[in-house]
């Protein structure tokens, strides 16, 4: 580990570990939440979901097929450019093979975020 | 003369009601186009620092940047080439002049029928200096220039003084006009027309000060397209495409949407910036508040958007948006959306900012609440404390009387150290985006050339995005926050309304085929970068003529000594936010 600016950051080879063990977690499905803000839950018509996924992409391609009505703002296993996804408040993520753990919650919302 | 433009700005002394055409130069308007990088080009010129002082052998001296106040100090309407096309969302001004409240460049922007009309008077921008003997009506009548006793409009609304005025000039003139708060020169007073303002920075004050109630414009001389077929092509395609995905947001809900949204990821200012969650966000949701007020929809002129999204309240509508939303209701600690309607219709009707009226009262309740003033009714939470608070400001009476000043002055009077957690930079108070959260945002607010703004810089898009690590700003956050600023300089200079932005997926190439209609120019992509640059640049020049130093460039104390309570990871030192300045002045070449 090293520090940069009062702050810890991983080593290349802990990061590798970690990344690999996720991928290998993200094999099997997961239960996860969703939960939507502002377009994506005028959309869904609720406030949060249930849903099973091992990857960002299994998990849009899930939300697709239950909510219908986000039909426009999924394309394949993508967010159309004007919505972000957010993984439990931290990092937001866009890449479909982006491994999903037990318990996590991907927040669904509306990208231009400010006013 | 180019396409799309009159090639000349109208100067007018309110002091005598006299007028003048001075030309604007092919070279000047395509290196600054119109909006806001114009103004900025005649506001240096007007104070006697560009090229036109010395063609115009004007004997007042070089570099003095006049008191934002005097009579001296010009005020600048600034329109644009696309303005009266038919392009969405064109229909848009700039008012450009120095800040009373930062007293550093200032420029904001409002919409709808003014544009259209006060291009029709037969210029590319209004510039107003001098002071009117009595409180006055400018009416520009094609281009004809005559000043009317307005006395009688002395304390009315905004909203009323249009109605008066149409009425008594004619259903055609279009009107911009200031409330009670610009009368009495509330630094932070606003300029309203059609129901919205140039709002931040106080061009109100500026207005009032030159003893001006209202600019009324309406005019026959229209410009000509380059490429008409091309210019309605390019505009039927723009219209269709912004009624896609990109701005359902804007339509669906509103910018209140937002709410939730920075509280749910702890970034919504609460309490003056001593919280980034509200417990009571729920009731102040657009979903909450519209299950209690009907809610209806309108848009400015010439915009297929539709972004503005009404309540009503009592026989009245309320525009709700969410920097109103959050200024006055979560960093005033207050949870009662009624409250909040009532107290943004009333900062509408006075003519006052909202998000530097909420910044200023939430300011002062922390100090009520550290005992540092004696105000006991100025508690969070309470609605009636913060309408009992615009009031004293719209009139300058009692408290309102320092409040209206702006909180970095309002701290400086009470002193103690409060100027640590007065919610500003450069003076202007900071909107609805927490920056311990926000950190490539917390740097376009610190080095905003009218201060913390979240117009002039849209970093927050790249924090709610995977480019950053929004809570760990780090050298690369830099050139993310200049690309921010850049495409707003140049969004608020062609103008476009920046709730299109998403909907320009090519913005500089699109950009350049739409001035390329309109103009004729031969305009490129790279072309409009190195405009959008020049423009930022002319913004400094002005701040560095009326006394910038590197120090202004910051954030306050608070934001640098406290994580935030709810997320202890959201912390910036100060250290390195000069670091991040100290690459964004770098990379700016300055």
């Amino acid at each position: 580990m090293k520090s940069e600016g009062g702050r810890t950051h991983l080593n290349g080879l802990t990061a590798h570990v970690i990344i690999r063990l996720r991928l290998v977690l993200a094999l099997r499905a997961k239960h996860m939440y969703v939960e939507f803000l502002g377009i994506p839950r005028e959309r869904a018509g609720l406030a949060e979901l249930q849903v099973e996924a091992g990857t960002l992409g299994q998990l849009l391609g899930a939300l697709a097929e239950r909510c219908p009505a986000l039909g426009e703002l999924i394309t394949d296993d993508r967010l159309h450019p004007s919505i972000a996804a957010n993984l439990n408040g931290d990092a937001f993520v866009s890449d479909p093979a982006t491994p999903l753990a037990d318990d996590d919650r991907l927040l669904i919302l509306s990208a231009d975020a400010g006013g | 003369m180019p396409f799309g433009y009159h090639g000349r700005y109208l100067l007018i002394d309110a002091s005598t009601g006299e007028s003048d055409h001075i030309p604007l130069s092919e070279t000047v308007l395509r290196q600054y186009i119109g909006g806001s990088g114009l103004g900025a080009r005649i506001l240096l010129d007007e104070n006697g620092v560009g090229s036109h002082f010395d063609s115009r052998n004007d004997s007042r001296p070089h570099y003095r940047i006049a008191d934002p106040l005097s009579p001296a100090a010009p005020l600048v309407f600034a329109f644009s080439p696309l303005v009266g096309s038919p392009l969405t969302t064109s229909a848009k001004f700039a008012v450009v002049s120095r800040s009373p409240l930062t007293e550093r460049f200032n420029d904001s922007l409002a919409s709808s029928g003014f544009a259209i009309s006060g291009k029709r008077v037969g210029c590319d921008a209004i510039v107003i200096v001098g002071r009117a003997p009595m409180l006055s009506v400018l009416v520009i009548d094609d281009g004809n220039v005559r000043l009317q006793a307005a006395d009688d409009l002395r304390g009315d609304t905004c909203q009323v003084t249009e109605e008066k005025l149409r009425a008594r000039l004619g259903s055609d003139y279009r009107i911009a006009s200031i409330g009670p708060a610009g009368e009495r020169q509330v630094r932070y007073a606003t300029i309203s027309h059609d129901g919205r303002h140039a709002g931040r920075g106080g061009s109100g004050a500026v207005l009032g000060s030159k003893n001006v109630k209202a600019i009324a414009v309406r005019g026959t001389k229209r410009v000509e397209w380059a490429h008409p077929r091309e210019l309605t092509e390019l505009s039927r395609d723009l219209s269709k495409r912004s009624f896609g995905p990109a701005t359902a947001k804007y339509r669906e809900l509103g910018t209140a949407t937002n709410l939730l949204t920075f509280n749910r990821f702890g970034t919504l200012p609460t309490r003056n910036f001593q919280s980034g969650t509200f417990d009571e966000a729920a009731s102040l949701s657009p979903e909450q508040l519209s299950e209690a007020h009907a809610r209806t929809r309108a848009s400015c002129v010439a915009c297929t958007i539709g972004c503005e999204h009404i309540y009503s309240l009592g026989d009245r509508g309320v525009r709700l948006e969410y920097e109103s939303l959050f200024a006055l209701g979560s960093l005033c600690g207050v949870g009662n959306g009624d409250a909040v309607l009532r107290a943004s219709r009333r900062c509408d009707e006075l003519g006052l900012d909202t998000i530097s009226t909420g910044g200023t009262i939430a300011f002062a309740m922390e100090c009520v609440e550290r005992g540092l003033l004696d105000e006991p009714w100025l508690t969070f939470g309470s609605g009636d404390a913060v309408m009992q608070a615009i009031e004293v400001i719209g009139r300058r009476e009692g408290v309102g009387q320092l409040l209206a000043e702006g909180s970095r002055r309002a701290a400086d009077e009470i002193g103690r150290g409060s100027i640590a957690f007065a919610p500003q930079v450069k003076g202007l108070e900071i909107p609805g985006y927490e920056p311990r959260g926000l950190q490539t945002m917390a740097l376009g607010f610190a080095v905003g050339a009218r201060g913390a703004d979240h117009n002039r810089s849209g970093a927050y898009d790249v924090d709610f995005s995977d480019k950053v690590d929004r809570r760990h700003a780090t050298l690369d956050s830099v050139r993310h926050a200049i690309e921010s600023e850049d495409r707003a300089a140049l969004m608020d200079s062609l103008i476009l309304c920046k709730f299109l932005r998403r909907v320009l997926e090519d913005f500089h190439g699109e950009s350049a085929s739409m001035l390329r209609a309109v103009t004729g120019w031969d305009v490129t992509p790279d072309e409009l970068c190195e405009t959008a640059r020049r423009i930022v640049a002319a913004k400094r020049q002005f701040n560095l003529l009326a006394g910038w130093t590197p120090d202004e460039d910051t954030l306050p104390e608070r934001f640098l000594s406290t994580p935030l309570p709810n997320d202890p990871e959201a912390a910036l030192s100060r250290e390195r936010l000069q670091e991040l300045v100290a690459e964004y002045h770098r990379q700016r070449g300055w």
